[in-house]
């Protein structure tokens, strides 16, 4: 610690930090323009000058001076107040007087500046420095005449964003900030907004819509991803105004423009109920009552087994939780899984056969009355954990990792936080980073080595990458104790190294130029999403990437882990709170001796249920114990399962079906009763995101004639004969968190896993298979993945604010490929593979490789499982339509 | 002792032929000072279009809550407008903070002061109503 006096009080500092950010955390004030907590500072606009002894005989700036020992700062003097007038005076020559229709009037730290600083009247004269507005960029609109050219924005957009879409032009008095005098082309992302510390940069949704004081302010967890940011939701009169983070600014597309899909006219706002085969409106007492009755009949008729639970990312912990009680404690039945089975959960899996499954022992408590959403349980000196949890990463840990491997991950458009982890990464010197990606993606810039392999060849690059790291360090041993290294390092022998590199289609070089990377690494983390995971064989490539970490990885250290996208915003609660047909609350195995306590003296039925995939199989076969009945808590399974055309000829053989969801998706179209459930800030609850950090969902918005999960799964429950009532969502939390040590210590905006439990970990090397084939002769591999601008479905309805940038999908190709097709951007092409057909506009993307294509699955049309068989990857030919 | 009534009666007797200082209220209306302090209205351009950009400032600065609903909106040229603007005249304690706190000389208080009413719905004016009806700005000495 570090002994220095701020306008003669004796402060204690830790090295390193500047004046600036020791002060305010002291709260002492200096004012500042150009400083933001979240970004590097540039000491361009000297407001935050301070008198420092010893030092020049001049002013320095607070926030670029470190402190040091023995220091003495004044803060305040008459002469860093005229300083400081004359730099607020040469700052406002030219500011628009627009405060009165300026959405930043009332927030403006300019404003603020301006009266904390006293500055009387600006007595200068300039010559008026005229650019017009920017109104023509989407979303985002732009005023130079109030910009102060503090640079935030384009610090912010290049350092932490990585779109570089604004910077300066032109220089001294006439430097304006701009994007070559065109419309903004960028990510959208708005964080430009939040950091802009006047009104040059502005939010169009919220363009005139309220003055800042007006509004009122709810924190909450963003529902639009897995990446668990939290905002602020400013409401006025009940509706939503904007959605804000002044914090760190940062915040993607769809998060911050993507809420008026709420109000869509295209929500469904009232039950349906079949009659006579159609969809009709009905009160909610006639469809639960509806679904009630079907359901009994089926389980009257033909026992507990013949109904089947799909639970959803989309819901809320504690949702998913009720839903799972009904079918263990009630039913007595495993029968249930989630979507994530096409990708999450074989990520999980495989680190349960590499790491093992979490546990967490000698966790203190169950305390009694933790205050809403906390765990009742603490973490005491000898608790011990063990097991994948603590190998998983943690999102503010990222930025400490001095080298990653983005492998089969779109990284931004996946997950956006973990694009700005690695970008703030990368602002450290010694950072490298490995991308391999058969497309090109925006890290590609910034890579140390880029590996473009062949679509679907990921587990040959894993196995290359450690084939060329044993060949350079045979004596490289993992960080951990690990079993079953010998007969690893056998498996891997089946292939030279320029074997794998040429069957992934890679370079040898480029091979041993990221196993050196990762070798040397310090921190090394790992991230990969569900481009790969999708895939048939998504498990042995999260498989191979587990082998990997265990070989390379420094668990424990802060940054160094495994980043795994759960790409919806509780794909990974929807898991971890038991909706699997093998795992419990916690991940806990069906026959844990902590199973019991969760439903009294129900005993846990030990047989796991069918998975999903093997629910179509039996329905496929008929057989006597696939499912009558469905009840499905949200997930389009039509969108969502690979070959759409099968999985609808299968949902058509369940008898009776109840889904809840927001809108009347395709599956809903098929149910018998479909309940129409609250989103985003209509209801209060849980997320685990992507990386563990839980969030808190408010109830800020009246629910229109929809009801929340929880109260939908009571209900129905109840008519059920299981009878199940709570108060409120926080007495769900409170039920199964004193059930599952794992989340000891857990608490809103904390990380499970990351809350101080000392981790004991081991691991098991475990082969994989290495047969990259895909079936079937056609010409393109067409990868099936994500955009930037949509996350699941919803932000495919109008009016979400993103649908401006990205209104559909488009089929992505090379333009090579497309000129020998004869096709120009925005022509219609038919894309066939040999499951199906979809029409679509054709995108030019030199980013892909030649022969490869990319379609996003967002979209209703054209519906991108028309033409999968069990992977995101399939083979397709594309002509003109 | 006489007089003092002589004196009373001078006084009555010039008042006779003085000119009266009673008005004769309502056929006679006083007109009021400069900076009489009537009811708030918007104020109007020559071209007849209001001054008011809907910053709220004098809904914010009305200590008796007597404006409200502004509802703004956003026109062809990208300017700031009311469409919707109520005053409350039953609230209106007639201050003039409102157009002092006003940056565009948009509100200012009239020299009306006829304001008694069988109907208090009629003291709610709406954005219609609260306009005046020829653009007239106060005297520039009112601060």
């Amino acid at each position: 610690m570090i002994n220095l006096t701020i306008d003669g009080r004796a402060i204690q500092a830790e090295p390193g930090k500047t004046i600036l950010e020791v002060a305010r955390e002291n709260g002492i004030f200096i004012p500042y323009l150009c400083y933001h907590p979240a970004l590097k500072p540039i000491g361009s606009c000297r407001i935050c000058v301070v008198e420092v002894k010893p030092g020049p005989p001049r002013p320095l700036p607070a926030c670029a001076t470190y402190v040091a020992e023995g220091q003495e700062v004044v803060t305040a003097s008459p002469r860093l107040t005229a300083i400081r007038q004359e730099l607020m005076k040469l700052v406002l020559i030219n500011h628009a007087l627009e405060c009165p229709i300026c959405d930043k009037g009332g927030e403006c730290e300019l404003q603020e500046l301006t009266h904390a600083l006293g500055v009387p009247e600006v007595d200068l004269t300039a010559i008026p420095a005229t650019s017009p507005p920017d109104y023509e960029s989407l979303l985002v609109e732009r005023h130079t005449d109030r910009c102060v050219t503090c640079g935030r924005c384009v610090r912010l957009c290049r350092d932490h964003v990585g779109a570089m879409a604004i910077n300066f032009m032109q220089r001294g008095y006439f430097t304006e900030l701009g994007s070559g005098l065109l419309p903004l082309d960028c990510e959208f992302c708005g964080s430009c907004i939040d950091i802009c510390p006047v009104g040059a940069l502005i939010n169009k949704q919220f363009k005139y819509r309220a003055r800042a004081w007006e509004v009122t302010k709810t924190e909450m967890v963003c529902p639009f991803c897995g990446g668990g940011c939290t905002y602020e939701l400013h409401l006025k009169d009940g509706e939503i105004m904007r959605v804000y983070n002044g914090e760190t600014a940062l915040l993607c597309g769809r998060g911050r423009f993507g809420w008026p899909v709420l109000s869509s006219p295209e929500r469904l706002r009232t039950p349906l109920v079949r009659v006579n085969g159609e969809l009709k409106e009905a009160t909610w007492e006639e469809a639960l009552t509806a679904a009630a009755g079907g359901l009994k009949a089926v389980l009257e008729e033909a026992g507990p087994g013949a109904l089947y639970g799909v639970g959803s990312p989309r819901a809320t912990n504690e949702a998913n939780y009720l839903f799972q009680k009904f079918f263990r404690a009630g039913l007595g039945t495993n029968n249930l899984d989630n979507p994530a089975r096409l990708h999450y959960v074989k990520a999980l899996s495989a680190l349960g056969q590499v790491f093992g499954w979490p546990e967490v022992k000698e966790a203190d408590g169950p305390h009694p009355k933790p205050p809403a959403y906390t765990s009742p349980f603490t973490v005491k000196e000898d608790t011990k954990g063990s097991g994948f949890t603590f190998v998983l990463g943690f999102l503010e840990e990222l930025p400490r990792a001095d080298a990653a491997l983005i492998l089969g991950a779109d990284l931004t458009p996946e997950l956006p936080p973990l694009g700005w982890g690695v970008n703030a990464a990368r602002q450290k010197d010694d950072f490298k980073l490995v991308v391999a990606n058969p497309r090109g993606t925006k890290f590609d810039r910034w890579a140390t080595v880029s590996l473009r392999y062949k679509p679907g060849a990921e587990r040959l690059v894993v196995a290359g990458l450690m084939k060329a790291l044993l060949t350079a360090k045979p004596d490289l041993a993992p960080a951990v104790p690990a079993q079953g290294f010998e007969e690893f390092k056998e498996s891997l022998k089946k292939f030279s190294l320029k074997e794998y590199a040429s069957r992934a289609g890679v370079e040898v070089a480029d091979l041993e130029a990221a196993a050196a990377i990762l070798a040397q690494a310090q921190a090394p983390a790992i991230l990969f999403g569900t481009e790969l995971l999708s895939q048939d064989k998504g498990d042995m490539n999260a498989l191979a990437l587990a082998d990997l970490f265990l070989l390379v990885g420094k668990p424990g250290t802060p940054g160094s882990a495994l980043y795994p996208v759960a790409d919806k915003a509780n794909t990974r609660g929807v898991c971890e709170l038991g909706v699997l047909p093998d795992r419990l609350p916690g991940l806990l195995p069906l026959d844990s001796p902590a199973a019991p306590a969760f439903w009294g003296d129900k005993k846990v039925a030990q047989q796991p249920g069918p998975t999903l995939l093997e629910v179509l199989d039996l329905l496929e076969q008929d057989a006597p114990e696939a499912p009558r009945a469905l009840w499905a808590l949200g997930g389009d399974l039509l969108r969502w399962l690979p070959n759409r055309s099968r999985t609808e000829k299968l949902l058509g053989k369940v008898k009776f079906m109840v889904v809840q969801d927001a809108f009347r998706t395709d599956t809903a179209k098929l149910a018998d009763v479909v309940l129409p459930v609250a989103i985003h800030a209509e209801q209060e609850g849980s997320f685990i995101s992507s990386t563990g950090r839980l969030g808190v969902l408010k109830a800020a918005l009246t629910a229109d004639g929809v009801l929340p999960d929880w109260q939908i799964i009571c209900r129905l429950a109840s008519a059920l004969g299981v009878p199940m009532s709570y108060r409120n969502p926080a007495q769900i939390f409170a039920e199964f968190a004193r059930q599952i040590p794992l989340y000891a210590g857990l608490a809103p905006k904390k990380a499970v896993g990351k809350t101080g439990i000392p981790a004991e970990l081991k691991g098991t090397f475990v082969p994989f298979d290495l047969d990259i084939s895909l079936p079937g002769r056609r010409p393109f591999t067409l990868i099936i993945g994500k955009v930037l601008q949509h996350s699941g479905s919803y932000t495919t309805h109008e009016p979400c604010g993103t649908l401006v940038v990205t209104p559909e999908g488009a089929v992505s190709l090379n333009p090579e490929d497309a000129a020998q097709l004869e096709l120009k951007a925005g022509d219609k092409a038919r894309v066939i593979s040999s499951h199906g057909e979809v029409e679509a506009k054709v995108a030019l993307d030199p980013l892909l490789p030649a022969g490869v294509a990319f379609l996003p699955e967002h979209f209703a049309q054209p519906a991108a499982q028309m033409l999968t068989l069990n992977s995101n990857l399939v083979r397709v030919s594309i002509q003109k339509a | 002792m006489i007089l003092p009534l002589i004196k009373g009666l001078a006084t009555t007797l010039r008042y006779c032929f003085s000119k009266p200082i009673t008005l004769q209220y309502p056929e006679e209306k006083r007109t009021p000072y400069p900076r009489f302090r009537g009811h708030p209205e918007l104020v109007i351009n020559e071209d007849g279009t209001r001054r008011c950009v809907a910053c709220t400032l004098c809904m914010v600065v009305c200590p008796s809550n007597a404006i409200r609903g502004i509802v703004p909106a956003e026109g062809p040229q990208h300017e700031k407008y009311p469409v919707q603007f109520t005053i409350d005249l039953t609230r209106c304690i007639f201050c003039g903070f409102c157009q002092e706190a006003c940056p565009k000389a948009a509100i200012k208080l009239n020299n009306l002061y006829e304001l008694a009413q069988y109907n208090k719905e009629v003291l709610i004016l709406d954005i219609e109503r609260a306009t005046q009806k020829k653009p007239e700005m106060r005297a520039p000495d009112w601060l």
